[in-house]
């Protein structure tokens, strides 16, 4: 489980106790339903971003 | 009066775009000052626009269906000389030097502008209290919110106020408030729909469309502001179609998919009646109403989520550094947003691409998918969660449930009323097609509303 209030700390980001804690369990809660979905992504699978070098 | 009738009755001259522009500004007049679904009013203006479309009408020039008719939008399409918010108070101040794309097609159909419509602060929520504008009110019961983030468009529309309300749909902010106000929205195909001049929350998740009275007054204004834009670089190179319904379209022998699982779990049992209902009467009308299995949509979510939170946090980077400007709710989110990793961010993009994949292979046995648009009706101003299934849930997960992973798809999704529950709130039904298939779903939901699915109007306004 990441430490959320020390990451945010490490980007600068001054939280109070109760600003910290209410981000660690909105972002533990994602975490826990999106990590297992990235275990298995074989590397051919591309992002869908969106870029058109002809239209540059 | 929907858009059909008052453009045949400006053509007849037997009403005129003053008189409907005077109508709908007394509208605002009486009703703004409780259901605050208006920043700004442009009246002025409005009535100028309305005076040059009746010369126009005696001119003999004719720019189709809304020329005349009274819109508005969401204060976050950019608007020459016209304070452009997006309910926020970074851009407390922001007079624009051009119009969005959606602006200027409104404005070349011939379309009176009435002004700006509030919205949850920078389009970042489902709820429209909105912290600097005063919050936006449901006028089916003025205690309820009336969704968002278009929340001003969905009350704006229901009380008569405009015709026609543009709104965008990042996680549902055009197909929320369309389910709590009791009214047709549709979130088309991603490039679709310009985004040019419009403050974007979500580059690859944001949506623009419209609100309005019915469904067919929705495909009206899908006509005018469709179309490729080089100024969207995601926008589409595919050619508009009428996408109108015809008066007596038929929905017989189409295939409607209604899924199995997830998006009737944990259901308002009022919701719940009422979409069934609705199933009901497409399968009386000679659908064939069948099962589908949908791929795993809490997962797309959570991809959803994840995209929204890193390029939200990207956009609104420059002020991120003047918390005083934000609401706590959405600075909570951009505080998110700002520790979710590159990695993990280019993961949901990828995944993104693979539940596209999988989620198309349903069109192969359904030609559309109808479910909910939300899960519960209108949640009181202020509330914070909503009991579902036995359990309190967050208003805002529950809100977003089954319409934020249709963005992350692209597909065009329309919400339209369905039934009004026990409380007297209405219930949304959601149409998803495939991508591009706008003209399907608006068919769909058309012959739907022919044939008695919908609420009663409003009684408020």
């Amino acid at each position: 489980m990441k430490d959320w209030a020390s990451i945010a700390k490490a980007q600068g980001l001054i939280l109070s106790a109760q600003e910290a804690d209410r981000i660690a369990q909105a972002l533990g809660a994602l975490e826990r339903t999106f990590q297992p979905l990235t275990a298995n992504l074989p590397p051919e699978l591309e992002p869908a971003f969106e870029f058109h070098a002809e239209e540059e | 009066m929907k858009i059909a009738e008052a453009s045949e009755a400006l053509r007849a001259r037997r009403v005129s775009s003053v008189e409907l522009t005077t109508t709908a500004l007394s509208r605002i007049e009486r009703n703004n000052p409780e259901l605050r679904a208006f920043i700004t009013v442009t009246g002025e203006s409005a009535m100028a626009q309305a005076r040059r479309a009746d010369a126009d009408f005696a001119a003999g020039k004719d720019r189709g269906p809304l020329q005349g008719i009274p819109v508005a939008v969401k204060d976050l399409f950019l608007t020459s000389g016209v304070r452009t918010t997006g309910g926020s108070k970074i851009y407390e101040n922001f007079v624009p030097d051009h119009n969005a794309a959606v602006v200027e097609k409104l404005e070349a159909a011939g379309a009176v502008m009435l002004g700006k419509l509030n919205m949850h602060e920078l389009a970042y929520g489902i709820t429209s209290a909105n912290p600097h504008f005063g919050p936006v009110r449901n006028p089916w019961n003025v205690a309820h919110s009336p969704g968002g983030s278009s929340g001003g468009s969905g009350t704006a529309v229901a009380t008569r106020m405009a015709f026609v309300a543009m709104g965008s749909d990042t996680g549902g902010s055009i197909r929320i408030p369309a389910s709590f106000c009791g009214v047709a929205g549709i979130k088309p195909t991603y490039g679709r729909v310009s985004r040019f001049g419009a403050l974007p929350l979500s580059w690859s998740l944001d949506h623009m469309g419209p609100l309005a009275r019915s469904v067919r007054d929705c495909a009206y204004a899908l006509n005018a502001i469709a179309g490729r834009d080089p100024r969207d670089p995601t926008s589409s190179r595919r050619p508009v179609i009428d996408f109108v319904p015809d008066p007596e379209c038929s929905i017989r022998g189409l295939r409607i998919g209604f899924p199995e699982n997830f998006f009737f779990d944990n259901l308002d049992p009022g919701v719940e009646s009422s979409v069934r209902g609705a199933m009901a009467r497409a399968g009386s009308l000679g659908a064939s109403v069948r099962p589908v299995r949908v791929p795993d949509m809490a997962a797309l979510n959570s991809v959803a989520r994840v995209i929204l939170l890193a390029e939200a946090a990207a956009v609104v980077s420059p002020h991120a550094e003047r918390r005083e400007l934000f609401g706590q709710d959405v600075l909570a989110l951009f505080d998110q947003g700002r520790l979710v990793s590159a990695v993990d961010y280019v993961n949901a993009q990828r995944l993104r691409r693979a539940m596209r994949k999988e989620f198309d292979k349903l069109w192969a046995d359904v030609d559309c998918i109808l479910s909910p648009a939300t899960p519960a009706p209108a949640p009181r101003i202020g509330d914070t969660t909503v009991k579902l299934g036995g359990r309190e849930v967050d208003v805002r997960l529950a809100a977003t449930r089954l319409v934020r992973g249709i963005n992350a798809l692209g597909l065009p999704a329309l919400a339209m009323p369905c039934g009004l529950t026990a409380a007297g709130l209405p219930a949304g039904l959601q149409i998803i097609g495939p991508a591009f298939e706008e003209a399907l779903i608006l068919k769909v939901g058309a012959a739907l509303e022919d044939n008695g699915v919908g609420v009663p109007p409003c009684p408020a306004g």
